[in-house]
């Protein structure tokens, strides 16, 4: 093998791409793309889609997920709920180590669910705070006893929410500072091997893994590959093995939907639900007026934006929970279809009426800084739609640390941001409506400023209804409602391609795809 | 004499250096913003304790002339601080990268010098043909034309189009060749971009070679040599040649300043892991000692060269004196 | 007028003279042929040239490629004519200053000029421009900044040799101020060879600003050529145009340009030919 890689490299006259091919054919190594080093790889400590993607595979939660959202065991062997849904029991495998031997046991579960992810992560935090106690009765068996029911419970133990951590290595310490966020130890099938900043970092396969059979392959290595230009390269000449969302620009979907050797599935963030969304800063005239948001949707057509601004990458967003995930209601929803004309209508009747130059109000949008990606793309279409409505946009170009200032202090006019609902209302949707998660300073909050005590109480009986159907009626009227006040312009329900060398089979296995870890990955 | 001069010219780089570093701190302090929230943005954990924390530990909090001074310090001991964004020394990150656009330097220095040298002969031969008219255009155009969409087209061309050629990085994302075989692969990965960068200067060399040929040429000396039966050949590379090196070795010394710090959108275009792909991140994500790291040590390299061109000069042309 | 018959005696130069005028005609007409503007989406993305009613195609965004260009036309005019009007105003300043008193203030200019050449100007523009935030000001401001220093160069040339001309000489005598001998006495006489230098200024000014725009340091809200490259770095590996198109604009300014220096230069200077 390494006679003929010499022979081939010395020679230089092979086109590279058959090169580069020649590389990946035999190995049991799957390569993957990195678009830059993460800043660490403590997945609570800081939630980027790459660090799931990474540490999906490091990390384990107590539950797996299947394509209905429904739970199934993984750390935990069994589980069950009591018949008034207030305590949780979960039975833990007794065969789990972490990767540094140590085993794994109910103290983990309590320090990661009582300590380390509320502290460190928002959305846990706010999941959490519905849990009265945890207790662990013998080293193999937890109990979650609640406040009140929680019926979105099971799935805030989804990976993406709740990975177990170690405690033998982070109880006591603090957590910014432990020197385990750049060599993190868990439970999964590849555990941490190097990481060599600026080009790449290895997971080798964990010997002691729990699951039979698995993984497949011998490592993963994920490649810093800074620009979507080298990534579409990558994943054309089968340098790297799989591309994940957003690693490759939109716009050239053509040309790797073609290549015999690439795959392609659109369902693999279906658990994260994306949905791209303007936010209005609500505090601002006309942003707090309805009518001003219902005029913005009519003015833009999102189908377009869908189909040609984003080359058929996903689909127009009618609701703030996508469809997705159970509780939507396509029955209850207002929608607005692309309408210039009642646009128009709308904002001469709020009084926005056109001044000198046919100009009616002129505000910033803050754009994500993306280079000229798909988010810079969209606001763009968007600043043309709405200047035929005469609404002047003038896009504010910024790096994402004044992004991050400027929307957490709501120094915003209007943003453009992609939220994740993970697949209950609860855990996703309400910390952008309720207004007690109005909290200056703080990204991923209520930045709008949208106030309403009917939504705030709805949401809160949603999450404690006992029953399926209380919680659909609350979560249907819900969608009723903030529909009704257009409470965020919801754009498009993100449907990412995950892209794969057709030789590797069982990559994607569940709608967290690579979050879920690629233990069940093999070569085909 | 020669070794004054070579003296008063390191004390000046030397004078130099300090005053780029002097200015580019402060230039560069002018940014709003601060490292803090650069970095706290960078790890999602922005409170104002951790912020103040950052602070402390970049002596950020300190007033600016301990803080450029604490810098200078540093500086004169080799240190070139910390990066923000990758928490690696700064020396290190540039000692990484610098070899890179250093060889495509000097790869796009040899392309442009043997190609353009070459067709500035063939043109200087026969003045006034079609051949000569073509490279002259060929020199405007190449003027004219933007480097890094320059760089485009041959990717265009080599690898979307043909295939032929990698558009992208110095070696195969993944390969671990040695040896002849990792030659083999980076020679591969840098002949686009080295041609692109090659080519703006070729048209340069071309210029200047036919015009010091077709002057030379006109000289009594040669025309005596010609009387005197010698070949054409001999002629040509014995005197001709010899006599155009002058201004050949200026441009040679001129291309290399400008390329050292003007690789930039070359080395963007094709991704390749230099001083410029490092400057543009470093520019874009803020990180204040990275970028002065590569002002200073850019501005000794443009001294170095320099420096080296005017003895190169003083040796190809002995009636030069140094220092006039 | 000599100037002008030795100008346009030179083919290169008229070639390059009409060019540069079809160019300017194409800028000013662009808002009143193409009045709704280039960021007006008309269609579908990455539609090929002599698609209906797309001469050149259409972008990324769907936006009508020739819309585009005229369009971008008018922001590599406008910058290039600007920043250079800028450098060598300032230019003009330092080197005059430089060039008239000589001595001390001539050393530490000369000083302050050279750590400008020594500093990678690329990445120093680089910096102003990302630091005053990208806009079309800090792009005129940023190109004016890292060029004058050939502006002042030449002047100081001049006028270190001109300075001690009789006709200076006499200005002194008859008691006129040192500024007024400077801007009406020694300036008109250094003109020449500024103008020269000036016309290849705002080429590569041109060439400057597209390549700001390209990595994305241009101002958002406009679109001009350099921009247009840029937003087609993914998008050239499934069309084309995108990138080719907008590249030929930028050459063949610029060659016209190059070619009216150089015809400038000839025409200004007869006796400095080179």
């Amino acid at each position: 093998m390494l006679n003929r890689r010499a022979a081939l490299g010395a020679a230089g006259l092979l086109a590279y791409p058959a090169q580069a091919w020649a590389l990946s054919g035999k190995s049991r190594v799957m390569n993957a793309m990195l678009t830059d080093d993460p800043a660490h790889l403590n997945y609570p400590l800081y939630n980027t889609r790459i660090m799931q993607e990474i540490c999906g595979n490091i990390n384990e939660s107590l539950l797996l997920f299947d394509w209905q959202f429904k739970p199934h065991p993984n750390l935990a062997r069994a589980f069950e709920m009591s018949p008034d849904g207030l305590t949780y029991t979960f039975h833990l495998r007794t065969d789990v180590q972490w990767h540094d031997g140590v085993k794994f046991t109910a103290r983990d579960v309590v320090f990661s669910c009582g300590v380390m992810l509320p502290q460190l992560n928002a959305r846990s935090r706010a999941a959490f705070s519905h849990i009265a106690s945890i207790k662990a009765p013998d080293a193999y068996t937890v109990v979650f006893t609640l406040k009140e029911p929680f019926n979105a419970f099971l799935l805030s133990l989804m990976a993406s929410n709740a990975p177990m951590m170690p405690a033998h290595i982070y109880e006591g310490t603090d957590f910014r500072t432990n020197p385990y966020n750049f060599k993190p130890i868990g439970t999964g099938p590849f555990q941490f091997a190097e990481w060599r900043r600026g080009q790449y970092i290895h997971l080798a396969r964990n010997p002691h893994y729990w699951r039979p059979g698995q993984p497949g392959m011998d490592g993963i290595y994920y490649r810093v590959c800074p620009t979507p230009e080298q990534r579409l390269v990558a994943m054309e000449t089968g340098a790297v093995d799989i591309a994940m969302a957003d690693d490759i620009d939109t716009v050239v979907t053509s040309r790797l939907l073609a290549n015999p050797n690439i795959v392609a599935r659109d369902d693999a963030y279906n658990g994260t639900g994306e949905i791209m969304v303007m936010e209005l800063n609500m505090r601002r005239w006309p942003f707090s007026d309805r009518r001003f948001r219902a005029a913005f949707l009519h003015a833009i057509d999102r189908e377009f934006l869908v189909k040609a601004i984003n080359f058929g990458q996903g689909k127009v967003a009618h609701s703030p929970i996508p469809s997705t995930t159970p509780y939507y209601d396509d029955k209850v929803l207002t929608k607005y279809h692309y309408d210039p004309a009642r646009a128009r209508a709308l904002l001469d009747e709020m009084g926005c009426k056109p001044k000198r130059g046919g100009v009616r109000h002129r505000f910033g949008l803050m754009l994500t800084p993306d280079g000229d990606g798909a988010y810079t793309r969209g606001a763009k279409y968007i600043k043309q739609a709405l200047s035929e409505v005469g609404l002047d946009v003038f896009l504010e170009a910024t790096d994402y640390p004044t992004q991050s200032r400027r929307s957490g202090n709501w120094e915003f006019d209007c943003d453009n941001n992609n939220y994740g609902t993970y697949g209950d209302p609860a855990i996703g949707t309400s910390r952008f409506y309720l207004s007690s998660n109005i909290r200056k300073g703080v990204p991923l909050t209520n930045l709008q400023g949208y106030i309403n005590p009917e939504v705030d109480r709805l949401f809160a009986q949603g999450a404690v209804a006992i029953s399926r159907e209380e919680a659909q009626a609350c979560y249907s009227r819900l969608q009723q409602i903030l529909t009704h006040d257009v409470a965020m312009l919801w754009l498009y329900e993100r449907k990412p391609l995950f892209y794969y060398n057709k030789r590797l089979k069982n990559v994607i296995t569940g709608p967290n795809g690579p979050g879920d870890g690629f233990g069940s990955a093999a070569l085909a | 004499m020669k070794l004054r001069y070579i003296a008063a010219r390191l004390v000046k780089t030397v004078l130099v250096a300090i005053a780029v570093v002097v200015l580019s701190f402060f230039l560069i302090r002018l940014a709003p913003g601060d490292a803090a929230t650069v970095m706290a943005g960078q790890s999602g954990y922005a409170d104002e304790a951790f912020m103040k924390d950052l602070r402390a530990e970049y002596g950020l909090d300190q007033p600016l002339p301990a803080q450029f001074w604490k810098y200078a310090v540093t500086v004169a001991q080799g240190d070139l601080g910390t990066s923000y964004v990758r928490r690696q020394k700064v020396t290190t990150i540039i000692l990484e990268r610098l070899p890179n656009t250093l060889l495509l330097d000097a790869f796009a220095l040899l392309v442009a010098a043997a190609g353009g040298i070459w067709l500035g002969s063939m043109a200087a031969r026969r003045p006034g043909s079609a051949g000569d008219s073509a490279v002259t255009v060929l020199s405007m155009l190449f003027y004219a034309v933007p480097q890094f969409w320059l760089g485009m087209m041959m990717v265009l061309v080599f690898a979307v189009w043909l295939a032929w050629l990698p558009p992208f990085g110095i070696e195969t994302m993944g390969s671990d060749y040695t040896g002849l075989a990792r030659v083999g692969d980076i020679a591969q990965h840098i002949i686009l971009p080295g041609t692109t960068l090659a080519l703006y200067f070729l048209a340069s060399y071309a210029r200047l070679t036919r015009t010091a040929m077709i002057e030379v040429a006109d000289q009594d000396f040669v025309k005596t040599a010609r009387a005197k039966g010698i070949s054409e050949r001999q002629v040509a590379r014995r005197h001709i040649l010899r006599n155009a090196l002058i201004p050949l070795v200026t441009y040679a010394g001129l291309q290399a300043s400008i390329l050292v710090g003007g690789s930039v959108l070359v080395e963007n275009v094709f991704s390749w892991p230099g001083i410029g792909t490092l400057a543009y991140e470093a520019v874009t994500s803020r990180d204040n000692p990275v970028l002065l790291g590569i002002f200073i040590v850019t501005a000794l390299l443009v001294c170095l060269f320099n420096l080296i061109t005017d003895i190169a000069y003083s040796i190809a042309d002995p009636r030069v004196e140094l220092g006039k | 007028m000599n100037f002008a018959r030795r100008f346009f005696s030179r083919p290169a130069a008229m070639f390059g003279f009409a060019v540069f005028v079809a160019i300017v005609m194409i800028a000013l007409a662009a808002p009143l042929v193409f009045a709704r503007g280039p960021f007006n989406i008309v269609g579908m993305p990455l539609l090929p040239p002599g698609a209906p009613g797309l001469l050149a195609g259409s972008d990324i965004l769907g936006r009508d490629m020739a819309v585009g260009l005229a369009y971008g036309a008018r922001v590599s005019l406008l910058v290039g004519v600007t920043s250079t009007l800028c450098a060598v105003g300032i230019g003009i300043l330092l080197g005059a200053t430089a060039g008239y008193y000589g001595g001390l203030v001539d050393d530490l200019l000369m000083r302050f000029t050279e750590f400008f050449q020594i500093i990678p100007s690329f990445v120093l523009l680089m910096v102003l421009v990302a630091f005053m935030q990208p806009s079309l000001a800090s792009t005129v401001i940023g190109i004016a900044l890292i060029s004058w220093p050939q502006v002042a160069r030449v002047v100081r040339g001049e006028f270190l040799s001109l300075r001690s001309r009789e006709f200076v000489e006499a200005a002194r005598v008859l008691g006129m101020r040192d500024a007024r001998i400077i801007f009406t006495q020694i300036l008109p006489n250094a003109l020449p060879p500024i103008v020269a230098v000036s016309s290849m200024m705002v080429g590569s000014a041109i060439l400057t600003e597209s390549a700001l725009a390209f990595l994305g340091l241009g101002d958002p809200n406009l679109l001009s050529w350099g921009s247009m490259i840029g937003g087609a770095r993914s998008a050239m590996w499934v069309a084309w145009w995108t990138p080719v198109l907008p590249g030929l604009s930028i050459m063949v300014t610029v060659l016209a340009l190059n070619f009216i220096g150089d015809g400038l230069n000839d025409a200004l200077n007869p006796r400095r030919r080179h």
